[in-house]
């Protein structure tokens, strides 16, 4: 199964009332069929606003989204959204939670049950059907939680700073994981992350955003072969680019220095 | 909480040591009593030596007096009236936690009516609605509803943003909302108030009995105080209790066996 392609344009969002805030403005992106890219910014800098945009839980003030030519203005079947805190329903045992997109689907339950099971096994955790969220460390829920956006087969895979709340080692096992996943399918991801180094090692194009309001400041390439280490040359040189480009940009906010 | 295993038989001892005591205080309280009556230091008119209640709620078990026909009569009008008021709060509570509109109009009122002491309109009601079933189960009514309806607001507004907006990026429908999300996340907030009510139902079905009925627990109780047959009272009073810790206990198993058991142990706190 092949991915569809984003094209965003000049979208921007502003949260209302008397304290109106500016979250983006004028953003400008596309995204290839089966490309992988990462938003990369400080918190704050609109990079979960746009990804909720582009997965049509947020309306855009201005400018659109559209996904293989269809404008995306409300969730959509073919988008997979995997969120910061996997946020399992607690009440729910772990395969019941993969379910839960194909039933709200209306998928009869002997078929969602074996599509879930399939999915746990896909994501390395053939047992845990029947246990509860609350029994798994945080890196293993996160995989639940991939678990259950895939299990509905989307095009598009949509992640808001996954690996957020994990330990770094958790963190590094996941990003592994993430592109076997990807390489045995690939398909379109936007992965959202405030983390350089998680961008370097998963992207096929970094595109960096800085706050006050949301703009997207610069993007990279990474033509680089996976699985990639930090220790390789051209990718260090990048990750030097990459700091050197946010400390330019004011993303670092410094003290004494109003926002 | 855990214990170091070396600390184990000396909590064990402890905690033997704590039941012996326990036993003793009660044996000791039941033997004073008894004797006190037997001595006749106090008359058996006021306190009922502790064999002669053992005795009658032995009579009483073995059906004198119609135990068990006024056992069903309470139990009827306790259930009846629980169940309606847990069915009716549950959903005017889901009501007004989804529709703010409603909520404000309504809330006024509910202080209002929530706010009348329940006990103060029971002669009222016996005016308006006799002395028979009708008039407990609307006074068991009376008792639970207005707390299940606010624990239930209270409880869907505890719903988590995150967890709607997984159910919002799987396009459901306001519907599968509700039963998929807003209603397991209340479930923990409406229990707590299912179990305190379980007990305010029972109350509410004896009191309403002691002021106006036929039958029932509560006017088996009634009658025994009024004929000073003090031993008689008394075990009503007991069998009266172990009803309503039985009541309790299946709203426990109940909420620990179905509906909670995706939930840890309770967290001690020390």
């Amino acid at each position: 199964m092949n991915g569809q392609g984003f094209t965003v344009t000049g979208v921007s969002k502003t949260y209302g009332g008397a304290g109106e805030v500016r979250a983006l403005d004028g953003i400008d992106l596309t995204v290839g069929e089966g490309e992988f890219v990462v938003l990369l910014g400080r918190s704050g800098c609109g990079k979960s606003t746009l990804l909720e945009i582009m997965a049509g839980l947020q309306r855009p003030t201005t400018g659109t989204v559209r996904l293989g030519g269809r404008e995306i203005t409300e969730p959509d079947e073919r988008i997979g959204v995997v969120f910061q805190d996997p946020s399992l329903y607690p009440w729910r045992t772990v395969g019941r939670n993969v379910e839960l997109g194909l039933e709200l689907a209306g998928l009869p339950k002997g078929r969602r049950r074996a599509v879930a099971q399939e999915h746990l096994e896909l994501v390395g955790l053939p047992d845990a059907g029947n246990k509860y969220p609350r029994q798994l460390s945080g890196g293993m829920r996160q995989r639940v939680g991939i678990a259950r956006a895939l299990a509905t087969r989307p095009d598009v895979l949509l992640m808001d700073e996954p690996f957020g709340a994990v330990d770094h080692l958790t963190r590094l096992q996941l990003q592994h994981d993430l592109l076997r996943l990807w390489a045995e399918d690939t398909r379109t991801v936007v992965f959202v992350t405030h983390d350089v180094a998680e961008a370097i090692v998963l992207a096929d194009r970094i595109v960096l955003l800085t706050p006050g309001p949301g703009r997207i400041a610069r993007t990279w390439d990474v033509p680089r072969p996976r699985p990639r280490t930090l220790g390789d040359p051209g990718l260090t040189a990048l990750r030097e680019e990459i700091y050197a480009q946010l400390e330019d940009t004011g993303t670092w906010e410094k003290e004494g220095q109003p926002r | 909480m855990p214990t170091s295993r070396t600390d184990a038989p000396a909590a064990r001892r402890r905690r033997a040591g704590l039941v012996l005591g326990q036993v003793a205080l009660l044996a000791g309280v039941l033997a004073l009593c008894e004797a006190l009556v037997r001595g006749n230091v106090v008359s058996s008119l006021y306190l009922p030596a502790p064999t002669d209640v053992l005795d009658e709620v032995v009579l009483l078990l073995s059906g004198d007096n119609g135990f068990y026909g006024n056992l069903a009569v309470t139990l009827q009008e306790f259930l009846t009236g629980y169940l309606l008021a847990v069915a009716a709060g549950i959903l005017f509570g889901l009501f007004l936690a989804l529709v703010p509109l409603a909520e404000a109009f309504f809330r006024p009122f509910l202080a209002a009516l929530m706010a009348v002491p329940k006990v103060t309109v029971i002669p009222l009601l016996t005016l308006w609605f006799g002395l028979g079933l009708g008039h407990k189960v609307i006074i068991v009514f009376l008792f639970c509803f207005f707390p299940i309806v606010y624990n239930t607001i209270a409880g869907v507004k505890q719903t988590s943003a995150d967890h709607l907006k997984v159910a919002r990026s799987f396009r459901a429908s306001r519907f599968q909302v509700i039963t998929k999300v807003v209603l397991p996340s209340a479930v923990p907030t409406i229990f707590a108030a299912l179990r305190v009510e379980a007990a305010a139902a029972l109350v509410g079905a004896i009191f309403g009995e002691m002021v106006a009925s036929k039958a029932g627990l509560g006017n088996g109780l009634t009658e025994a105080t009024s004929l000073y047959d003090t031993p008689r009272a008394f075990a009503f009073i007991i069998l009266i209790t172990l009803v309503s810790v039985a009541s309790v206990t299946v709203i426990d198993q109940l909420e620990k066996r179905v509906f909670l058991k995706w939930r840890p142990r309770q967290t001690r706190l020390r």
